[in-house]
């Protein structure tokens, strides 16, 4: 416990700590749990091309992975998520897959795919924070892995064709979006009065796209009614991000 | 998909008919257990819903599915596949398991429909063609028996290879077989920890999510693997093998063989 634990991730815009998801889970995860861990972002180094992203480093130990590093942040006793019951526990697992199935392929289309948020957002973004010359390579290589990833979970064969998914992905988020407005109600966080990892997921998945200035997504213009949700993210920006990276909007 | 949603809206004056029928593929030699528990699933969603269907086993049927994927039904004029665009179906027809829930409990449902799918279904597919001892002796052959050589060879490998790709992009071509049960035990405690001593998950009335699970486990639980493992997990929690018996007796008593 005593050891220092080092966070990889990529760095912070928008408002945000990170502007990638998985990375933000594990930043918002520490803070809930209390645990000290220093941010080194990859931005402008060559492990933007080989780093896996977020990586925890502590002593001989490096954990890849949101999951397992919450794991192993619960194994050394940072756990947000102590006072769950064995129910909120199981409630837990359900959602985090609903927004893995559901939110995540329109995320990704959102920031990767769509010609006009790559081209204008995403893509200047990523090479202006990756070193010569890997500007060129970076970006297109995580759109290339968005792509396919969401063709080959959402895509029906044989046609593999973006514009068949496209209309289901962006309702399937829609609706999971709404769920997850419906299940958050009126409260500050999703079970009792302090976060736990799931709110650590859904802060995840859900800041980029309230807090990114993107040209053009219905997904984030549906967002924007759901005012328990946004509400719910810059609740936590507020809390527990606000002494380290001021809102720079 | 909303050429589809046009369909059900213009389908909901016919009434659902006598001669409703479920494609999947041959029982005995050719069905994988993912998609025999898919199927399973839909089936017994239809029973819960009182919907006569009759089960048609075809070799072609993945590809008849207008999805690629097993089961589909074929009501009417219309072909669905898959458990979620049924359940639209049918309730475009004026039938429905979770009209009585509120919102939080929807979206409760929606979510742990997600995590079977998500956690059971992935271990299924990563059981049957990632773990090289599955594949060689079970799954290959399986899917191949209705051709003959080279076709045989040829589809078994291409299916594999695509079930592989999509395990890798996922995350969990990297995952060892040990580490894939265990994630399967986890599933199976979230679920026994949400039934608890409930005879369904939403209290006194199946939904479709009680189907889903069903026809995951009650497959599970009946299909012989390489290895027991899979199915010893599951037995480990007691109210989801009573929950299967359960609904086997309440819907399936006169049809189990």
């Amino acid at each position: 416990m005593a050891a220092a634990m080092e966070l990889r991730c990529w760095g912070g815009d928008w408002g945000l700590p990170s502007v990638h998801t998985e990375s933000l889970i594990v930043l918002a995860y520490s803070k809930f749990s209390g645990a000290q861990v220093t941010v080194s972002p990859i931005d402008w180094t060559w492990k933007t091309l080989t780093a896996t992203v977020p990586e925890l480093v502590c002593g001989e130990a490096a954990v890849k992975d949101p999951n397992q590093i919450l794991n192993f942040l619960r194994k050394q006793r940072f756990n947000a998520d102590y006072e769950l019951t064995a129910r909120q526990g199981a409630d837990t697992m359900a959602y985090i897959a609903l927004l893995e199935e559901k939110l995540r392929p329109a995320l990704l289309h959102t920031f990767w795919v769509d010609a006009e948020n790559y081209a204008n957002l995403t893509r200047p973004w990523f090479a202006s924070r990756s070193p010569f010359p890997l500007n060129f390579v970076v970006p297109s290589r995580h759109a290339n892995n968005a792509l396919s990833r969401i063709l080959l979970t959402k895509g029906e064969s044989p046609l593999h064709r973006i514009t068949e998914v496209e209309g289901k992905i962006y309702s399937d988020a829609k609706e999971c979006l709404n769920l997850l407005s419906y299940r958050l109600g009126t409260a500050n966080y999703f079970f009792g009065n302090s976060p736990t990892s799931l709110d650590a997921f859904v802060f995840g998945f859900v800041a980029p796209l309230h807090k990114a200035s993107l040209p053009s997504s219905p997904l984030q213009s549906h967002l924007s009614q759901l005012d328990n949700l946004t509400r719910f993210c810059d609740n936590i920006l507020a809390l527990y991000f606000s002494s380290n990276h001021p809102c720079k909007k | 998909f909303c050429l589809i949603q046009d369909f059900f809206l213009n389908s909901t004056a016919e009434p659902w008919p006598e001669n409703a029928t479920l494609y999947q593929p041959l029982k005995e030699d050719q069905i994988l257990l993912s998609d025999c528990a898919s199927s399973l699933a839909v089936q017994a969603y239809l029973r819960m819903c009182g919907l006569p269907v009759q089960v048609v086993c075809r070799v072609n049927a993945e590809y008849m599915s207008p999805s690629g994927k097993i089961p589909f039904i074929h009501v009417g004029n219309q072909v669905v596949s898959e458990l979620g665009p049924i359940v639209q179906f049918t309730k475009a027809k004026g039938h429905s398991l979770s009209e009585a829930l509120d919102d939080v409990q929807r979206a409760e449902m929606k979510a742990y429909m997600e995590l079977v799918n998500n956690m059971l279904l992935t271990a299924e597919l990563y059981i049957q063609w990632c773990d090289d001892a599955t594949a060689t002796e079970i799954s290959r052959p399986r899917y191949s028996s209705p051709y003959s050589w080279p076709l045989s060879s040829i589809l078994a490998y291409q299916k594999q290879w695509e079930v592989r790709r999509k395990m890798n992009a996922i995350g969990w071509g990297g995952k060892t077989l040990e580490q894939v049960y265990e994630d399967v035990s986890q599933c199976c405690q979230a679920l026994s920890q949400r039934l608890g001593t409930q005879p369904y998950f939403f209290n006194k009335h199946p939904t479709e999510l009680d189907a889903l699970v069903f026809g995951h486990l009650f497959t599970i639980l009946t299909t012989r693997l390489t290895s027991a493992e899979l199915a010893e997990r599951i037995k480990s929690y007691s109210n989801l093998l009573s929950f299967c018996r359960r609904i086997e007796q309440t819907y399936f008593e006169d049809k189990r063989s």
